[in-house]
């Protein structure tokens, strides 16, 4: 066991911390409103604490460390290009402005605003089917984290991956979003304080040269490079900006940031800031695997040609050499921080999650399948009741799916690929629907049909690499949209904005 | 090579700088923007 009674005695206290103040946050849900958007009462500072917290998780750090471990500085690429976009998004206020005009609570009830019930349904399928395969690695991967930088024994993963995931179940489930917005804050505070410790004491243990130095021995130029490197390259990078533009405008944990702030001028000023905070985000725990290649890169080479790490003799994975660092060189009291950190990342992701798969269940499929059926609408308590129900039933699917399924390649193009089922067609049909006059429910049906096909089939069975599949389901999604609505003439009702 | 490594430095900078002055500034004063969450939750169920 590598933790002390003093690092048990920092995380026992952290976790109960965050489950009283989490569990306040009940008493101030009065509507499905307060509960999903938090009364739309959000103001800058706390949203961008909410938002950060909520995109930050252990998940984050160990999928941009096995980057940084596998592809060396040129990773830095992907991260710079999140950061940038999202900074973008935020000047211009690309769709996040127009949505928080439309006071929506989930994406897909723009599909009903603008193009037709029934294409809200089909969204919200393939939004809560994206979105949970998406979280359905969260709890393995860190698990692993835990365990490792922990000590804990292996055989109690399980378990480990059992109380994470009750704790954040306990509070999301009584308060919603308000206890989310709550935990988010003291969770950013935590998790920031360990990112610095970490990427100081990273930096300081493995020496700056010598991170250089591994780099340019194991991988040469393609090591700093993405337009050499072979597992980046152009078709990478586009795939990447289109994909972030698509993210941070339409991925639901965000856009439900967005929709709960007090105004669009709010939305624009809390993407931007954040978009400094992303920098940060991915760069710094690329620098952790870096330095974890620097010093225990030092095994036989992967499938992918990387040297594999090596600790007490035995041989392990890329995506474990991070952990394995932090084990090794963060002492007493310091790794009780650093843990609690992690802890606070991976409850303010996972919780945020739960509620945003969740309400898309809830709102978007099963209330609209309900109103199709003619059955009467519910009250707000009864709304928040189907909210937990949902709740639980993706926190079971994300126990399952975390158990059972074994990831093919890289955590970070896995989470981007399934981000595509649903974002390929969601971001088009939003920009369509937004700017584009013609735009009508042919073109998004075909856009949101081609881009998920254009991401499950090559990816899931024809093992197609994520570059092209990625590529792939924009192209299709954006010319089955412009293909199906100058096809079909209709015209779609205007946009109802409701009023302040 | 060289001048690879000094752009992903002077990106490396930037990011760890305005994560970490970013990270000050939301602490500080994003107490006051939960206290005021809270003001407008309680209203808005009192009305």
């Amino acid at each position: 066991m590598n933790f002390a009674p003093i690092d048990w005695i920092i995380v026992v206290v952290y976790l109960a911390a965050s489950l009283i103040m989490g569990v306040i946050g009940k008493r101030y849900v009065g509507s499905i409103t307060d509960y999903l958007v938090a009364g739309r009462e959000l103001g800058p500072y706390v949203g961008i604490a909410t938002l950060a917290a909520t995109e930050i998780g252990t998940i984050t750090f160990m999928y941009y460390a096995e980057l940084g471990y596998k592809y060396g500085f040129a990773a830095f690429a992907a991260a710079v290009i999140s950061g940038v976009v999202m900074i973008i998004v935020g000047r211009t206020g690309l769709i996040i402005s127009r949505f928080r005009e439309l006071k929506l609570m989930t994406v897909p009830e723009f599909f009903e605003r603008k193009y037709s019930p029934g294409l809200r349904i089909l969204t919200g399928i393939l939004v809560a089917t994206g979105g949970i395969l998406n979280m359905g690695v969260f709890l393995k991967v860190e698990g692993e984290f835990l365990t490792i930088v922990t000590g804990i024994d292996p055989r109690y993963l399980v378990t480990v991956m059992t109380v994470i995931l009750l704790l954040e179940l306990t509070y999301t489930v009584l308060g919603g979003m308000v206890s989310v917005v709550i935990t988010d804050f003291i969770q950013y505070a935590l998790l920031s304080v360990a990112v610095i410790l970490v990427s100081i004491w990273a930096v300081l243990h493995t020496g700056w040269d010598s991170m250089v130095t591994k780099v340019v021995t194991t991988m040469g130029h393609d090591g700093f490079s993405p337009f050499t490197n072979p597992r980046f390259g152009v078709t990478f990078l586009i795939w990447q900006l289109l994909l972030w533009f698509a993210l941070h405008t339409c991925w639901q944990t965000t856009a439900m940031r967005m929709f709960s702030t007090r105004s669009p001028e709010i939305s624009k000023k809390v993407m931007t800031w954040t978009g400094f905070i992303f920098l940060g985000r991915g760069m710094l725990p690329i620098l952790w695997g870096i330095a974890a290649l620097a010093m225990l890169g030092t095994g036989p080479a992967g499938k992918d040609g990387v040297l594999l790490p090596v600790v007490g003799g035995q041989v392990l994975q890329p995506v474990e050499a991070m952990p394995a660092m932090l084990a090794r060189i963060l002492g007493p009291g310091v790794r009780g921080i650093v843990v609690a950190g992690m802890l606070a990342a991976t409850m303010s992701v996972n919780s945020s999650y739960l509620l945003g798969w969740s309400s898309v269940i809830s709102q978007d499929i099963i209330l609209p399948v309900r109103r199709r059926l003619g059955k009467g609408p519910l009250s707000s308590r009864q709304q928040i009741l189907l909210n937990r129900l949902a709740n639980l039933f993706v926190s079971l699917f994300v126990m399952f799916w975390g158990l059972y399924y074994t990831l093919p390649g890289a955590v970070y193009l896995y989470l981007h690929i399934t981000a595509t089922i649903y974002l390929a067609g969601a971001f088009t049909c939003a920009v369509g629907g937004l700017y584009w006059r013609r735009a009508n429910v042919a073109g998004g049906y075909a856009a949101m049909l081609l881009g998920a096909a254009g991401a499950i089939v090559p990816y899931f069975f024809l093992h197609w690499g994520e570059n092209v599949t990625g590529f792939a389901a924009f192209g299709l999604a954006a010319l089955g949209f412009v293909a199906g609505s100058l096809l079909w003439k209709r015209g779609d009702a205007a946009l109802e904005v409701p009023h302040a | 090579m060289r001048s690879w490594l000094t752009f992903w430095t002077l990106w490396l900078l930037v990011a760890g700088a305005s994560f970490a002055a970013i990270t000050v500034v939301v602490i500080v004063k994003g107490a006051r923007d939960l206290r005021d969450m809270f003001t407008g939750l309680k209203r808005s169920r009192e009305e």
